[in-house]
């Protein structure tokens, strides 16, 4: 995995011209971003955190498909386990 | 209770995925579209689908949501509605189309559920599933609402 993700990194950053400590920046705050977000619906989808301020947080789109996996989810777990 | 179904292709590549594929047994009946089979076969054939009982069948096209839908989602849709059987999909848009025509929808979340509540894994292996299908399958599902089914698990 490690020599995986220094071939990735270096391909990137010949790709992009960048220097490969940027590329490492760049990553970092791409997962940060998603890693925030996960953790901003998770307390939505928990209830410790309202529908707006989710939205101002994440965004509507994935607020409103959040919804729509949670209801998939819900019935899907439901059913599976009294089916 | 008999359980008979339907699959497009989202279930057959993602069971596959994380090696689960073996859960789909737990139907009685497994039907699968000649056009899905072609959609799969197209990516190759998954490990495991050889294992699996499966009758393949023709099918036409249901017009159902059918601008947004492919030829895989449209053809299982309509196998669901002529037969009756339950349509296993990973697709919102095909979801939501069958569901509006009152066919009985389940993904493979549901189907890891199934397998947790008919015996066939444990709580620790359902989950670890649930986890994988987030994680290491091109399935797309919020972390957060794969972590709510979990608890569903664990409230049973």
């Amino acid at each position: 995995m490690a020599a995986e993700i220094s071939d990735r990194v270096r391909e990137i950053a010949e790709a992009r011209g960048l220097p490969e400590s940027e590329v490492f920046e760049q990553a970092l705050e791409r997962g940060l971003e998603d890693l925030w977000e996960d953790i901003v619906l998770a307390r939505y989808l928990d209830d410790e955190l309202d529908r707006e301020e989710a939205i101002d947080r994440v965004g509507r789109t994935k607020v409103e498909r959040a919804e729509r996996e949670r209801e998939v989810v819900e019935e899907d777990v439901d059913w599976g386990l009294n089916a | 209770m008999t359980l008979a179904a339907v699959s497009d292709t989202g279930p057959l590549i993602h069971l596959a995925e994380i090696d689960s594929l073996e859960l789909l047994s737990t139907f009685d009946t497994l039907l699968v579209p000649e056009t899905v089979y072609e959609e799969v076969e197209a990516g190759g054939v998954p490990d495991g689908l050889a294992d699996l009982s499966y009758e393949l069948v023709e099918a036409e096209e249901s017009q159902l949501g059918s601008e947004e839908l492919d030829a895989g989602e449209r053809a299982a849709i309509a196998v669901a509605e002529d037969r009756g059987v339950v349509l296993l999909t990973d697709d919102l848009a095909a979801r939501e189309a069958a569901s509006a025509a009152g066919i009985e929808v389940h993904g493979s979340i549901g189907i890891i559920a199934l397998g947790y509540g008919r015996g066939l894994l444990d709580r620790d292996e359902a989950v670890s599933r649930m986890r994988a299908l987030q994680r290491e399958t091109s399935l797309f599902v919020t972390e957060a609402v794969v972590e709510r089914g979990i608890r569903m698990l664990d409230e049973r």
